[in-house]
């Protein structure tokens, strides 16, 4: 495969658009990245699939913006370990949430985002965020007697001596609720759970 | 009279180190003087035509150069404003302490239209005078006794020179000695480390003209009239080098087993013992620290040489220069768990891996894993610790660890063909020559891997070494039954302390600092002080000869040039004077003296501090070159310029101070645009009303900085107190006035302090 750089293309415009994110906190570490390979060395997720945080890089700094439409990006759970070996001081991890959050802005990876809607939900009822019931299967699947510990949490609690769960009470409810609707998230979380529904 | 003086000014462009941050068009536009002209690189020899052009063409009587610090480039300007006399130019530094402390261009435009506004205003005050030249005493001290000491001190003794050779360790040799083999780029090869060291010290322990000190540190240093004493501290050796003659059997008797340092810790050496085979002196050493006072050497030392009792000496030393070349030493690999060195004992570092292969090693060289076996695949792995911006890591490349795996490599290759040798690296960096060695090493089968990795752990019987080949973009899992670390270079913590003890500059990474990294690569910051080797960067073993053999020929042209005074020293009206010795007794560097019915002032000894002259009933002592009117003029330059809303700052510094700050800007941090520095030749000289005067015309606060190790630090500080307590009398807060330390190496520190200061000023102004 060949590429060809046009005299007028600018590719590290990408690059500089995540750097300029409110998100980054590394600064201009995406341009520091030599390449080395560290971030992949100790990735899980690149232990168990084909996402590669250093490729991401290479792809940012090529102004490769078809990442966006990447299955990949979507891999990487944030356990930050490439944000802390990273050599040069960059974060594969927060440059993968900013990739992210330009693809969601570009309706894309709704039906990536549709399977945590639970998530999302758990803070409008319950002000907290709780691992949404369809990955309950997944969990035991990897923990086994997962499914087990949970029914049972109160009784270990009191066997335990401990006090019940703190739960935020009505109000906080209300007002995080209240909260999420003002400031979009309400009606962002509607807007992907519409798209998904509708396919369906 | 002065005001009619005509003044030229010269703005120095510095290749867009300074026209890139500074408007020089806004610059010229906002100066009313004689003449005003702007150059790319003033430096240069051009710079001397033009300077000169000008002077002629516009009957110049006094010169502003606004350019670098005058620490760079004062003795350059002063010598291109001839036929001026040197004295009559004056620099503005609008590079370290404008363009490369402040990115905002409006304001740091402004604030070096002040610096040069309070240059013109100061030089307008100066009067032609003439340098002295003094002769310094020729001996010179070596710290640090490795392969740059050692041949400092040669090169130095081979043109006559008396050098004392200092090393801290029981023997000279330094890391040299223990490396086992060194290559060179060209010959392709692989030869004998200790057998081209011995012929050096052998010539070194012959020559005449060289004292070695070993077992011995310099523990204080103090510096007068260009002559430096130094207290070096020799601890017992519990051997009397003269009588032993390292029959060895003492070491045979002792029932001491400790770790053997010069092995890595690989294998053990009694608690008396000699550090190594050709080890000078050739004499045996007892290790106190572990030595259990069981007699039984004393028992069997036919030569009666050793004493199990002894105290540490105390040496005083007078030298003229000193070279330090105090080394480096190896990142402690403590700081990086991930790759198991201080779980598993196959995980080892180059320098140990040196150890193993040397023929006087831990194995006779053989190629050993802890077991016994010879490995199966050796993965080196590089860049531990350096080109590493982690905490703890070191964002430099140690420049030598390349060329040493290769080498390592390639030994290992040499004797055992079937071991699989993988070097796994970010970029192999073998500049000029050395890349016919790294094709040498290719040819040897020795196999290359594109990736840094991340982690080595252990399973079963071997280790996985996890990375990623970043050539094809896979992630892979090596197996290897020994793992090689490069480990990068970082300075020794005896050249940390001897730059406290000296104090001179070190660069952010510790290293001592050259007076400049481009065209004064062994000149410290501090006149009479040289550095070579490691301690000044990484570098192998060539470039460090190199390095020493410069500052050696550095030191002779000290020793045969002189040196050159700035003739700002007090004077004695030889009609006035009584000799009643009152300044005598006050001048805390003891400049003065009485001789033959004078009192007689020394011209290296004196600073121009002023003390002097408060005391004298007679008014006889005067110290040349204005300098109380230049202060004045120069505070009145800098608040002149100060526009509505502007917080000004003063700082004042000496020598000391203003290179520490000069270092700022060298190391590009920064301070508040409201920094004003202020150059004085000794903090004394800024006298109450200087101070009075700032305040009440416009600044808003001034900052003083001493050097604590400055004889007259006490002095200055009880000043400050007292006029602080001025200042309340007169209503006004004491806190627009700070006293601080400031020290050359900490500079980062004096960042810190001028930006706290500019905050609580800015409170105060609220």
């Amino acid at each position: 495969m060949t590429s060809k750089q046009n005299i007028d293309d600018s590719p590290i415009d990408f690059a500089e658009k995540i750097i300029r994110d409110v998100k980054n906190s590394k600064e201009e570490g995406v341009l520091k990245c030599v390449q080395c390979g560290m971030c992949t060395s100790t990735c899980p997720a690149a232990r168990h699939s084909n996402y590669n945080p250093r490729d991401i890089i290479e792809r940012v700094l090529d102004g490769d913006v078809s990442i966006l439409e990447d299955d990949l990006i979507w891999n990487c759970f944030y356990c930050y370990t490439c944000h802390s070996v990273c050599p040069v001081g960059n974060s594969v991890c927060e440059v993968n949430q900013i990739l992210k959050q330009i693809a969601i802005s570009n309706e894309i990876g709704y039906d990536k985002l549709y399977e945590y809607m639970g998530f999302a939900d758990s803070y409008f009822t319950a002000a907290i965020g709780a691992i949404p019931e369809i990955f309950f299967d997944d969990i035991d699947r990897d923990v086994p007697g997962w499914r087990d510990f949970r029914n049972n949490l109160g009784e270990i609690r009191d066997e335990l001596e401990l006090d019940p769960p703190l739960m935020p009470p009505k109000e906080v409810i209300d007002e995080v609720s209240k909260i999420l609707t003002i400031t979009g998230f309400k009606a962002k979380i509607e807007k992907i759970r519409q798209s998904q529904e509708v396919e369906k | 009279m002065r005001d009619e003086l005509k003044v030229g000014v010269f703005l120095c462009e510095c290749g867009g180190n300074i026209s890139d941050i500074i408007d020089l068009d806004e610059v010229r536009a906002s100066l009313n003087v004689e003449f005003i002209g702007q150059f790319e690189n003033l430096c240069s020899l051009n710079g001397r035509k033009i300077i000169r052009d000008a002077i002629f063409d516009h009957d110049l009587d006094r010169v502003v150069v606004a350019a670098c610090s005058p620490i760079s480039h004062e003795k350059t300007f002063q010598d291109y404003v001839k036929p001026l006399n040197p004295y009559l130019m004056d620099m503005a530094n609008i590079r370290e302490q404008c363009s490369w402390v402040h990115d905002d261009k409006e304001k740091a435009t402004r604030k070096a239209i002040t610096l040069i506004n309070a240059s013109i205003e100061k030089v307008k005050q100066s009067d032609p005078v003439d340098p002295i030249f003094c002769q310094t005493p020729d001996e010179v001290a070596v710290i640090g006794g490795g392969i740059a000491g050692m041949n400092a001190a040669l090169s130095l003794a081979k043109q006559g020179t008396k050098v004392t050779l200092i090393e801290q360790s029981p023997s000279i040799g330094g890391h040299m000695a223990k490396i086992g083999k060194v290559f060179s780029p060209v010959k392709i090869a692989e030869e004998c480390g200790m057998c081209l060291l011995n012929p050096i010290l052998n010539e070194l322990v012959w020559n005449e003209n060289i004292e070695v000190l070993t077992n011995s540190k310099v523990i204080e240093s103090e510096r007068r009239a260009g002559t430096y004493n130094l207290i070096v501290e020799k601890s017992p050796r519990y051997v009397d080098t003269e009588k032993c003659i390292a029959c060895g059997k003492c070491a045979q008797v002792c029932e001491v087993e400790v770790p053997d340092d010069w092995n890595d810790g690989l294998s053990t050496r009694k608690a008396i013992y000699r550090p190594f085979g050709q080890s000078y002196p050739e004499s045996y050493v007892i290790d106190m620290d572990n030595c259990t006072k069981c007699s039984n050497c004393v028992k069997v030392c036919n030569m009666r040489a050793i004493k199990l009792r002894g105290r540490p000496e105390r040496i005083p030393l007078q030298v003229g220069s000193i070279i330090v070349a105090t080394g480096h030493k190896l990142f402690d690999m403590n700081k990086r768990p991930e790759y198991g060195y201080a779980r598993y004992d196959d995980v080892i570092t180059q320098s140990e891996l040196g150890r193993i292969t040397g023929v006087n090693g831990p194995t006779k060289g053989k190629l050993l894993k802890s077991n016994g076996e010879v490995p199966k695949r050796v993965v080196m792995i590089q860049c531990v610790g350096s080109r590493d911006e982690k905490p703890d890591g070191h964002k430099y490349c140690s420049k030598i660890c390349c060329t040493v795996a290769l080498k390592n490599a390639n030994i290992i290759k040499h004797k055992y063909p079937e071991t699989d040798v993988v070097i796994c690296y970010t970029d192999v960096r073998t500049p000029g020559m050395f890349e016919k060695y790294y094709k040498h090493t290719q040819e040897n089968e020795v196999r290359f891997i594109r990736g840094r990795p991340g982690e080595v752990v252990k399973k079963k019987d071997h280790f996985i070494v996890r990375t990623e080949d970043t050539l094809k973009g896979e992630f892979i899992e090596i197996e290897a039954d020994m793992v090689v670390l490069s480990t990068a270079m970082e300075p020794s913590e005896g050249t940390r302390e001897i730059a406290e003890i000296l104090n001179i500059g070190t660069t952010e990474d510790g290293f001592i600092k050259e007076s400049h990294p481009k065209i004064k690569p062994v000149a410290t910051d501090v006149q009479g002080i040289f550095v070579c080797g490691t301690a000044q960067d990484p570098k192998d073993i060539t470039e460090s000869i190199m390095q020493a053999t410069a500052s050696a020929s550095k030191v002779a042209e000290y020793n045969y040039g002189g040196v050159e005074i700035e003739p700002f020293i007090a004077e004695i009206d030889k009609e006035k004077c009584i000799l009643c010795g009152d300044c005598i007794s006050r001048c805390k560097y003891k400049s003065m003296s009485i001789q033959n019915d004078e009192v007689y002032i020394d011209p290296m000894a004196c600073t121009g501090c002023g003390k002097c002259l408060v005391g004298c009933s007679q008014k006889a002592i005067h110290v040349n070159g204005n300098i109380d009117e230049k202060i004045m003029a120069t505070i009145k330059g800098v608040l002149s310029k100060k526009q509505e809303g502007q917080r000004m700052i003063l700082v004042f510094l000496d020598n000391i101070g203003y290179t520490a700050a000069d270092n700022i800007g060298v190391n590009r941090l920064s301070y508040p645009e409201s920094i004003h520095i202020i150059k004085v030749i000794s903090v004394n000289r800024v006298r109450p009303n200087h101070i009075k005067y700032a305040l009440d015309n416009g600044a808003d606060g001034v900052f003083i900085g001493e050097f604590p190790g400055d004889l007259m630090y006490d002095e200055v500080e009880r000043k400050v107190v007292r006029m602080k307590e001025t200042l309340e009398e007169f209503n006004e807060n004491p806190d627009r006035i700070m006293f601080s330390k400031v020290y050359i190496p900490y500079f980062t520190g004096l960042a810190r302090k001028l930006t706290d200061f500019d905050k609580k000023i800015e409170e105060l102004n609220l």
